[in-house]
């Protein structure tokens, strides 16, 4: 059997000293973690084990004894071989290095070693991921999972640097000294009573019971701001948590969080100062209501058209005229509406704009709202253009069956024959004479409405799509796969650092990082919107038939459309 | 009427032997009448050599067993695999349920199907009229309304069982909601095919019209056949569409459905109860479809006067010279015909 010994690489020039580490469970391995240097008082040197691994929660022992002697030092080996009784253990590796020789030796004759070094601080931050196509919650534990979550929950270990004048002196990654930034530490004793304030407000907004009557709820749901806006204080509940995150999912989901908030924002307020310069709020105003006269006239010409003789068809002429009357008289009510709003539009727009400081999500939703209300006519034809073609139908096929003299069995769902009475046959065939001459007509014009209530629905369904881009992309994730790559680890490569013969094999480990696509993939925040139930077929079913396609509505159970 | 009888018998026993002499196959003929004549379903009867050698693959070289062949396959027999027997086939009985046609009732049945054609060339009489304008709405709708009432007390006058389904109440509300909505939706009626073509409304009705003559159950007309009745509606929605007024439109659909709905079942009443009247009725009509016709083309009134001769006359007796041809096969191979009531299980 081969021992691995992983060894840190800031330990390579290390004084001669004791080996703390860890034996890794169920496999043939060891992890170094630190030297402790000559030197040392072996009672203090348990007590502060002891107390160690009472802070890590993982057997730390010592591992046996390392010894690089300088000039002046010979004659350790025999005081290194009586240490091994001080500290009772299984095994004492007694490892040594002679200065100018790149190989270390072991004197361990039972088997083979191989010394496999590791950046430590590389390892201590990074996180494994389980392989591509591997459940996370099924990882096994193999290891080196087990290596890497030794050297990352042994932090307190290496708090102890050079310039702390207690009992013992260690070798470790940070032995020359811990960084820190007055600014990070700034930060950190802030937050937590920022994230106290910022619960308790958010505590009183959920609070309001207002938001829970039904009116406010309908429309609140229909809305596509306020769905954004409960989004975004669900985020923020998540991020203002005053506990710290324990789970690296957990943190990760945290830091994309904040970091999309943050960047959401900053393009709000740059959408902002562009927007607020130079009066374009006010020339957008102007233009806003010509724009809406002009769809309007637009419609009303195309009603014009289907009154008439659209494109050579011959339309049943009673039923053209009323039709086309009736949505006239709509399209004029919708006019004056907005005639009657002109005046306040400016105001409205001036504070409407000001929310997207909240975020350029909150803009693109308010956009997306403002076309929803302008075209609010088109959804209006087009519902009730559906409806009248959907009883059309549904009366064709029933009376169809009656013409035939069938009958619908609804127990057993299917066609029966049925012999009916000569008043249910006459006023039926009646029926079905008057409905089949009148179907090209209304055909046509739900034809025509389902066209522009489509259009309308892509328009704001791309609108959705940016916001739902940037709702969700975990940017975090992308920026620390990027500039930081060993710390979101998918697995390790080693590279041969020192093979000769006699002596030990010596590797390098180097983190092999995440694919930046897995990365995004894996952490991507979950949004609110669902994606399309129905295929490309029921969808065309459902617009034969004149069932009702819903729009981008979240919280709906029904049918999506893209 | 004593003639008349032994002539029938006469051409019964002559009707017999034609069709057993065309009928019977050449390899079937001398031995096998015979056997049916005296009844030979279970004689025994021993192996004649000229059958055998007439089939057989090895003919007259069998010596004829002791033992006559018998129709089980559960015994080992003598015989070769491809034996035939004499008694092969000799259950087959031709032509048994075949009836007997007599011409004047034939004639007689079909002057129901005449009877409809000339009912349908009376409405589309009628409708050209009040096209040209020559027949005002209001006489239609009087003249209808009348025949309506008489046509009522007539089937009443009638009697018969009356049933607990219909009281005078409800039929009284059947017309009234007959006369509601036609009345109701007349003037939608009257601008529906406005935008189709003149041919092509034409067509439709008369492909309606023809689905109703052939769809129509001539064998009950009492409960009307839903294909035909809503056929017959739809071709004259169409045609009633083509009139000037909405008026017009009314009258004609009260018309239609008068003739096609109603009049069958006072036809069918008749039929049972009285039926002595019903061919009076059915030349009648015919006589005033004829003339009806005649007075707005004499083409086609003769081509009506044609078609109602070949129905009536000369189709039964295509009948009747097509019936020698029928060879029907029957045997104990058919379907097991159940001929008790079951009703008694019912109670």
């Amino acid at each position: 059997m081969v021992l691995k010994i992983f060894f840190p690489q800031c330990c390579n020039r290390a004084d001669s000293g004791l080996l703390v580490g860890r034996w890794v469970p169920g496999f043939d391995s060891v992890v170094v973690l630190a030297v402790i240097h000559y030197p040392f008082i072996p009672g203090q040197v348990k007590k502060y084990l002891s107390e160690m691994q009472s802070a890590i929660q993982l057997e730390l022992t010592v591992l046996g004894s390392w010894s690089m002697p300088k000039d002046g030092q010979e004659g350790m080996d025999s005081f290194l071989k009586d240490l091994s009784t001080i500290f009772p253990q299984g095994r004492w590796l007694q490892l040594s290095r002679e200065l100018g020789k790149r190989g270390f030796a072991c004197d361990d004759e039972k088997e083979k070693v191989i010394f496999i070094h590791y950046d430590q601080r590389k390892v201590m931050l990074s996180h494994l991921h389980p392989a591509h196509g591997q459940e996370p919650a099924a990882e096994g534990v193999s290891e080196l999972r087990l290596v890497f979550q030794t050297v990352a929950q042994s932090q307190p270990l290496f708090f102890l640097d050079k310039y702390d004048d207690g009992p013992i002196k260690l070798t470790h990654w940070q032995s020359e000294g811990r960084e820190a930034s007055i600014l990070v530490e700034l930060i950190k004793q802030a937050s937590v009573p920022m994230c106290l304030v910022l619960t308790w407000l958010l505590s009183l907004w959920t609070q309001l019971r207002i938001l829970n009557m039904w009116p406010v709820r309908f429309v609140s749901s229909k809305l596509s701001t306020c769905v954004q806006l409960s989004h975004r204080t669900e985020h923020l509940q998540t991020i203002s948590s005053p506990r710290r995150a324990q789970q690296h999912a957990d943190f990760m989901r945290k830091a994309n969080i904040f970091v999309s908030f943050l960047v959401d924002i900053a393009l709000g307020l740059l959408l902002i100062s562009w927007l607020y310069r130079e009066n374009r709020i006010g020339r957008l105003a102007n233009t806003l209501v010509p724009v809406a006269d002009h769809v309007a006239k637009e419609l009303q010409e195309l009603l014009q058209w289907l009154m008439g003789a659209p494109a050579g068809l011959k339309m049943n002429r009673a039923l053209d005229q009323v039709l086309g009357r009736f949505f006239l008289y709509h399209i004029h009510l919708w006019i004056s509406y907005i005639h009657l709003l002109s005046p306040f539009i400016e105001m409205i727009l001036w504070y409407v704009g000001l929310s997207a400081c909240l975020g350029l999500t909150f803009a693109l939703s308010v956009v997306s709202d403002i076309v929803a209300l302008l075209t609010f006519h088109i959804y209006c034809f087009y519902v009730y253009g559906a409806r009248i073609y959907c009883l059309k139908i549904y009366g064709l096929s029933s009376l169809w069956r009656l013409f035939r003299g069938k009958k619908w069995n609804v127990l057993r769902q299917r066609v029966d024959s049925c012999s009916y009475d000569l008043d249910q046959l006459f006023i039926g065939t009646l029926l079905f004479t008057i409905l089949l001459f009148l179907l090209p007509t209304t055909a046509l014009y739900y034809l025509v409405f389902t066209l522009l209530r489509l259009g309308v629905v892509l328009l704001q369904g791309f609108i959705h799509l940016m916001i739902d881009i940037i709702n969700s992309f975990p940017l975090f994730a992308g920026g620390l796969r990027l500039f930081r790559p060993y710390r979101l680890a998918e697995g390790v490569k080693f590279k041969v650092l020192c093979e000769e013969p006699g002596m030990s094999l010596h590797l390098m480990m180097e983190i092999n990082p995440l694919k930046l696509s897995t990365a995004v993939q894996q952490y991507r925040i979950p949004t609110y919107s669902c994606y399309p139930k129905d295929s490309w077929a029921a969808l065309c079913k459902k617009l034969f038939v004149g069932d009702l396609i819903y729009p981008w509505t979240p919280l709906h159970k029904g049918s999506k459309e893209d | 009427m004593l003639n008349v009888t032994k002539l029938n018998r006469k051409r019964k026993k002559t009707d017999n032997a034609t069709w057993r002499e065309s009928g019977a196959p050449h390899w079937l003929k001398s031995d096998k009448d015979k056997g049916r004549r005296h009844g030979g379903a279970g004689r025994l009867r021993t192996l004649p050599t000229a059958s055998v050698g007439a089939m057989g693959a090895d003919g007259g070289s069998e010596a004829a067993p002791a033992t006559p062949w018998r129709k089980v396959l559960y015994e080992r027999q003598p015989f070769p695999d491809n034996y035939v027997d004499s008694r092969f086939l000799e259950e087959l009985r031709r032509n048994v349920g075949v009836r007997r046609y007599r011409y004047c009732a034939v004639a007689r049945e079909a002057g129901l199907v005449a009877q409809q054609v000339s009912c349908v060339a009376a409405v589309l009489t009628l409708w050209s009229y009040m096209a040209q304008g020559r027949l005002s709405p209001f006489m239609l709708l009087g003249a209808s309304l009348l025949c309506a009432l008489l046509g009522y007390v007539l089937y009443e006058a009638l009697g018969g069982p009356r049933g607990s389904e219909r009281t005078r109440w409800a039929d009284l509300q059947s017309a009234a909601i007959f006369l509601a909505f036609t009345f109701g939706f007349s003037p939608i009626l009257k601008t529906l095919t406005e935008s189709v073509s003149t041919d092509t409304v034409y067509a439709m009705s008369a492909v309606m019209l023809l689905a109703h003559l052939v769809s129509f159950p001539y064998a009950q007309p009492s409960p009307p056949g839903s294909l035909s009745l809503n056929a017959a509606l739809f071709g004259s929605v169409c045609l009633a569409s083509r009139l000037p007024g909405a008026l017009h439109a009314f009258a004609m659909l009260t018309c239609a459905l008068l003739v096609f709905a109603l009049w069958p079942c006072l036809l069918h009443r008749l039929r049972n109860r009285a039926p002595w009247t019903f061919p009076w009725a059915a030349v009648l009509l015919s006589l005033a479809a004829v003339t009806g016709l005649a007075t707005l083309s004499l083409g086609g009134a003769l081509l009506l006067v044609l078609a109602l001769l070949a129905l009536t006359l000369l189709c039964p007796l295509l009948l009747l010279r097509l019936q020698r041809h029928k060879d029907n096969i029957h045997g104990p191979w058919d379907e097991a015909e159940i001929h008790e009531d079951l009703s008694r299980f019912l109670h």
